[in-house]
């Protein structure tokens, strides 16, 4: 059989747990828990919606098409950036050791405001005109992103290693910091390697 | 012949002077307002997290807030490629949008807010009026036990055994 400092004990425990259960709502109000990681998620995909059948050996007048996407995982909602930059292969890329964007200008963009845990996708179409070889260079002037010129008056030497004359479309993710009032690089980008051939 | 020939060239002069400061007053014009419109967006989605961040449902200003953000790109995309005109049309519709997107939020977080405080007063008084009231019924049951107990232990027969061998 129990004592009374037992059941003393027990109803204590009953009293305590009680008074939390009815705490509960107030509690959940005042105490935030920590959340997880924060992230974004950029990302390229095929003409398919698939992570395959990227356009890789592209001729000038012809239109390519791929998929670009941003999902927000910061834990409120943001404001990205998507820039579309085309460079030849001396060119420089985003460095995403020192978190730092390419110089290069960007071309086309995507202004996108995402609620945490959604996401975005947008096809995006290319084609290349004003392409001429000669000797054993490459010469691209102007590259037309969703109906819109832009002159790039690029060129780029014969690479003898792979066979072609590469090429890269990159995507950068720029994201708001409402604290300082400023888009920063989001150190975050995709691309895809074009070798032109005609 | 030598009239001729002045008159052509303040013509042209005066044409060329005209389509200069057309095409810089175009681009003059475009670049502030493009300028403008991307301070005009910063400061409407500064305003929806703010709403957001006081526990309002922002789904419909972050849609156009998205509306708006289309057309700062478009803006930015043709003042890029040399279409002044149109990055300014553009530019002036996103700064439109995004001064109502602003005026919503604000409202937004005014009754966002509201609601939060009226939320809180009622968890607050539910768990104080709640609490009290579970441990006055904890504490009246326990009194109530404790006698019973008591008398229970009170009312128990005191029982002898013994070993001794008679």
């Amino acid at each position: 059989m129990w004592k009374i400092e037992d059941y003393k004990v027990a109803f204590a425990a009953i009293g305590l747990i009680g008074t939390l259960l009815f705490a509960s709502p107030t509690l959940g109000l005042v105490l935030h828990l920590p959340r997880g990681e924060k992230f974004s998620e950029l990302w390229v995909l095929g003409p398919r919606h698939m992570a395959e059948d990227y356009p890789f050996d592209v001729k000038a007048g012809i239109s390519y098409s791929v998929y670009v996407g941003v999902g927000n995982h910061m834990g409120s909602s943001a404001y990205y950036v998507v820039y579309m930059k085309f460079r030849n292969q001396s060119e420089p890329l985003p460095n995403a050791t020192a978190g730092t964007p390419s110089p290069l200008p960007p071309l086309y963009e995507y202004r996108v405001f995402l609620q945490d845990g959604k996401s975005w996708e947008t096809p995006l179409t290319f084609l290349f005109s004003g392409v001429s070889f000669v000797a054993n260079y490459c010469t691209v002037e102007s590259l037309i992103i969703n109906g819109v010129a832009f002159r790039v008056d690029k060129s780029v030497s014969w690479d003898a290693e792979d066979s072609g004359y590469y090429y890269q479309l990159f995507i950068e993710l720029w994201i708001y910091n409402a604290e300082s009032g400023t888009f920063q690089f989001h150190n975050r980008f995709v691309s895809v390697w074009l070798n032109m051939t005609g | 012949m030598k009239l001729f020939t002045s008159f052509l060239l303040v013509f042209l002069i005066f044409g060329l002077a005209v389509g200069i400061s057309f095409c810089v007053n175009e681009g003059g014009e475009a670049y502030p307002a493009v300028e403008g419109a991307d301070n005009a967006l910063k400061q409407a989605f500064a305003a929806v997290l703010e709403a957001e961040r006081a526990g309002a449902n922002v789904s419909s200003l972050i849609a156009e807030l998205n509306e708006a953000g289309g057309l700062l790109a478009e803006a930015q995309i043709a003042y890029r490629t040399g279409n002044f005109n149109e990055a300014l049309s553009k530019a002036n519709q996103c700064s439109v949008l995004a001064d109502g997107i602003m005026s919503d939020a604000l409202s937004l977080k005014g009754s966002a807010l509201a609601d939060v405080q009226r939320a809180v007063m009622q968890a607050l008084t539910f768990s104080m009026v709640g609490g009290l009231a579970f441990l006055t019924v904890i504490l009246v049951v326990w009194r109530w036990f404790r006698r019973a107990y008591a008398g229970k232990l009170l009312q128990m027969k005191t029982e002898v055994a013994s070993d001794v061998e008679d």
